[in-house]
């Protein structure tokens, strides 16, 4: 009887689940494509959010109250937006995601207390999680979100009180699909970064499109400001966000174009994925030459590919390990270039018309120890490194920025370092400079708060040039700085910079030791990748094997706001976990080289004289009594 | 594959040369007493040495076939100790040691070619059965050779002439990698040509040192 009823009961729970799972597993409309090559015509009605998180009624032109659309409604009619947002560019926030290999992080820069600190909600080596800073998911979006395509932190419920209602206000930084996929050239990420700043999260994505214009601020507006019914505010200086869309915008049935492509832009990419390497030899874009893969007609999506999933291909070695994309194998270097099994087994070289490199004279052992990158991409190493920019990290692209070429965070470029993997590649690299307290041998940084409110005041004895650069620190300020911090501080208060670790002494002398948390943190590039003809080693073996050659015995800047290490470097040889003076010596073997070669081809042609000679005389002994002669 | 192929190459080898000492010992009344051994370490050892009798020449012939000789062991245990008992490939210390010997020993290889030669060429003394079936074939008497007093044995001359020819395959294969000529595949055949003749050529001049040890300690 029991056993009949625990049955019973599963059924029917089995029942009512069904139609959870079955939507769960429903295939939308544009989830699917049904083959065909054209590109799908985006005319299609827009819908907000309400005020309870749910689809709002159809957007018309001539509604009253105007709210901007919301991407999760719209395109999540046809596109399955909980699908999408399980992608690379939206799931760092997810924990159950494998990190990968490590990439660029959020680099946190505050000149006025001599910060530059690694940030990212990935679990990767060296980085802090934001809210070891003191940063909520918010502010880490009113931060970073600028360069970011929405999603992620930005649709992470509040944890802290003080921010629910804000939050109401300001709304979700959804995922903006038009980021990447709007091809009209009116789509403009400027106006979004503009938005966020303003903590307008909900109009940002409508705001950078072509036929929206916002203004306001939510962050003007006062806590008990509601978006949906909005009331006239007291200040008249203060103006709500609000949105209107531009003429001709919507049909008579109130349905709006999007200029939507599946294949992106490279421009699109080009906002967050910029780079300008900062020195005499490195020219301004114009001058600059592209990738040679967009130089040889191909997007940047060719290579990084994804389907609905948006499980975007990131393009290096060995990434089946971490992502499920069934062409990560045959998408890297050496899937395209050399061939990889696909999922299906088959041998697939030489795909979108990449040549199989030959590589003569290279001995196979190269292809064991470097990343192809380390040969083909990224600037030519030199004498010293460089100081480079990034979108992500000095918010290129973005009106009013700071172009000083000294301006935070100190980004360097080009540190030959060996990978995880084993293989050496070329990095970019910035030294971590936080306050931090040391408990357990373990720093941890001080919430960024804390310090602002008692070591800002401390250094702003030194001057902050206009530049953007460090302001240069003393020993003095250091202490002072550091007993300061003490007494708010679990554990022993310490300052990180340029490599090492700062703390008080028994005797109040500031002393610095080296402590992992003052590495540096490295991440790969594989862009701009040269021509063959510019790699390295194209020239000859010494472009790398010589005592002097910066591929190994390059200046890498130790970077520091302390005045005492401004002109420290470390050879690059140290990031490359490989003994010196082997290196060295074999570097100084290349001298001896061609003598070798023509020693060796030297005996080869007397021995092969001998052979001759003897092969000759027997020759003639087999004529000889062929021929019937004794 | 290369490394379980030498371990075979080099196991049979110095087991065909053990159970040749003990079937063919190269002495009548040899004994296994520790004095004996003892003895004739000492009499292999001082073989090493320059005799007075030799003349300019042959003094160098010999300078340059021990110093190969030394070379070979050199080069034998940089290339094949990294790769039987550290079981990784020939890189660091031991590659920069086996590249600085190699040249040398390049060389000593042309010279002892060029001086060892004329002595190890064969004749028909080498061969009396393909005499025999020669002077058959053709009704051609042979006329009888000098045979030199101090040519080395058919053994050695064979192993002297591979030792000669597989050296061109074994330069040849490492220093054409050197040039910007050829390409990935052709760099991996040429390393695996070096490999291979390399076991080869061991195996031969081990078989070819033993040869004239055994013809010295006859003397």
């Amino acid at each position: 009887m029991n056993k009949e009823l625990i049955v019973t009961v599963i059924l029917i729970c089995q029942a009512l689940a069904w139609p959870v799972v079955a939507d769960t597993d429903e295939k939308l409309l544009g989830d699917e494509s049904d083959g065909s090559r054209a590109v799908s015509i985006h005319l299609i009605p827009l819908y907000p959010e309400n005020e309870d998180g749910e689809k709002g009624f159809k957007i018309a032109g001539d509604d009253e109250i105007l709210l901007p659309f919301s991407t999760n409604w719209t395109c999540g009619a046809c596109h399955s937006y909980a699908t999408i947002k399980s992608g690379w560019h939206f799931n760092a926030v997810d924990a159950n995601v494998a990190p990968g290999r490590p990439g660029q992080p959020w680099i946190l820069v505050d000149a006025s207390i001599s910060t530059q600190i690694p940030l990212s909600y990935r679990p990767w080596p060296q980085t802090f999680k934001p809210e070891q800073v003191g940063l909520t998911p918010r502010q880490f979006t009113k931060l970073f979100g600028r360069h970011t395509p929405g999603g992620g932190a930005g649709e992470l419920e509040s944890q802290d009180p003080d921010e629910f209602m804000r939050e109401f206000i300001s709304g979700k930084l959804e995922i903006n699909c038009l980021t990447c996929h709007n091809a009209d050239p009116e789509q403009d990420q400027t106006e979004y970064a503009i938005q966020i700043a303003r903590e307008n999260f909900r109009w940002a994505a409508a705001a950078s499109c072509e036929f929206a214009d916002v203004s306001g601020s939510a962050i003007d507006m006062p806590d008990t400001y509601d978006p949906f019914m909005p009331m006239p505010l007291d200040d008249p200086k203060k103006t709500p966000p609000s949105i209107t869309y531009r003429e001709n915008t919507f049909d008579e049935d109130n349905w709006v174009f999007f200029d939507i492509v599946r294949k992106i832009p490279n421009e699109r990419c080009y906002f967050c994925h910029s780079n300008l390497d900062i020195g005499d030899n490195n020219p301004e874009r114009w001058a600059a030459d592209e990738d040679v893969h967009l130089t040889a007609g191909l997007r940047c999506v060719d290579c990084h590919r994804n389907s609905v999933e948006h499980n975007i291909i990131r393009g290096y070695e060995a990434e089946e390990a971490d992502s499920k994309n069934p062409l990560v194998a045959v998408s890297s270097c050496e899937g395209c270039h050399l061939g990889q099994k696909s999922s299906s087994n088959l041998l697939i070289k030489g795909r979108l018309g990449a040549p199989v490199p030959e590589h003569p004279g290279i001995p196979p052992v190269h292809f064991d120890k470097l990343s192809c990158t380390a040969c083909h991409s990224g600037p030519w190493p030199g004498e010293k490194t460089i100081l480079t920019k990034t979108s992500r990290a000095h918010s290129l692209g973005i009106a009013g920025i700071n172009k000083s070429p000294e301006v935070l965070p100190h980004i360097i470029t080009v540190v030959l370092a060996k990978q995880s993997n084993g293989k050496i590649a070329p990095h970019k690299m910035f030294w971590p400079a936080f306050w931090g307290a040391l408990k357990d041998e373990k720093v941890t940084p001080i919430n960024l708060e804390v310090v602002r409110k008692t070591v800002r005041r401390i250094l702003a004895k030194q001057k902050l040039p206009r530049s953007g650069d460090w302001r240069t620190l003393t020993a003095e300020n250091i202490i002072e700085g550091l007993n300061s911090l003490q007494k708010k501080t679990e554990g022993k208060a310490v300052y990180i910079s340029g490599g090492k670790l700062y703390q008080i002494d028994n005797k109040g002398k500031l002393i610095a030791v080296e402590h992992d948390a003052a590495k540096p943190y490295l991440w790969p590039i594989a862009h701009d990748v040269r021509p063959a003809a510019q790699s390295l080693g194209v020239r000859r073996c010494e472009d790398c094997h010589a005592t002097d050659a910066p591929f190994f015995f390059g200046a890498v800047a130790v970077d520091s706001p302390i005045a005492a290490e401004r002109d420290l470097s470390k050879e690059m040889i140290e990031f490359q976990d490989i003994n010196r003076f082997y290196t060295w010596a074999f570097a100084f073997s290349f001298v001896f080289r061609p003598w070798l070669k023509v020693v060796a081809l030297g005996c080869c042609g007397i021995i092969g004289g001998v052979i001759l000679l003897y092969a000759l005389r027997a020759l003639a002994c087999v004529v000889k009594l062929l021929t019937g002669r004794s | 594959m290369f490394r379980t192929l030498s371990t075979i190459v080099f196991l049979a080898t110095f087991l065909g040369i053990g159970i040749c000492c003990v079937l063919f010992p190269c002495c009548k009344e040899c004994r296994w007493r520790p004095l004996a051994i003892l003895r004739r370490a000492i009499r292999i050892f001082t073989m090493l040495f320059l005799e007075q009798k030799l003349s300019l020449v042959g003094a160098l012939r010999k300078l340059v076939y021990l110093l190969a000789l030394l070379y070979f062991l050199v080069l034998a245990i940089t290339s094949f100790y990294p790769v039987l008992v550290l079981k990784e490939p020939i890189h660091g210390y031991w590659l920069m040691l086996h590249a600085t010997f190699a040249p040398v020993f390049a060389i000593c290889l042309a010279v002892l070619a060029v001086m060892w030669a004329g002595n190890c060429r064969f004749n028909k003394s080498d061969w009396p059965w393909l005499t025999r079936i020669l002077e058959r074939v053709t009704l051609v008497k042979s006329s009888s050779e000098e045979t030199v007093s101090e040519a080395p044995g058919l053994g050695q001359k064979i192993t002297f002439w591979l030792i000669v020819v597989l050296a061109l395959p074994l330069i040849l294969s490492i220093i054409l990698s050197m040039f910007s000529l050829f390409g990935t595949y052709w760099q991996e055949l040429l390393l695996d040509i070096h490999r291979y003749t390399a076991l080869a050529f061991a195996v031969v001049a081990i078989v070819h040192t033993y040869l004239v040890l055994r013809a010295k300690m006859k003397e």
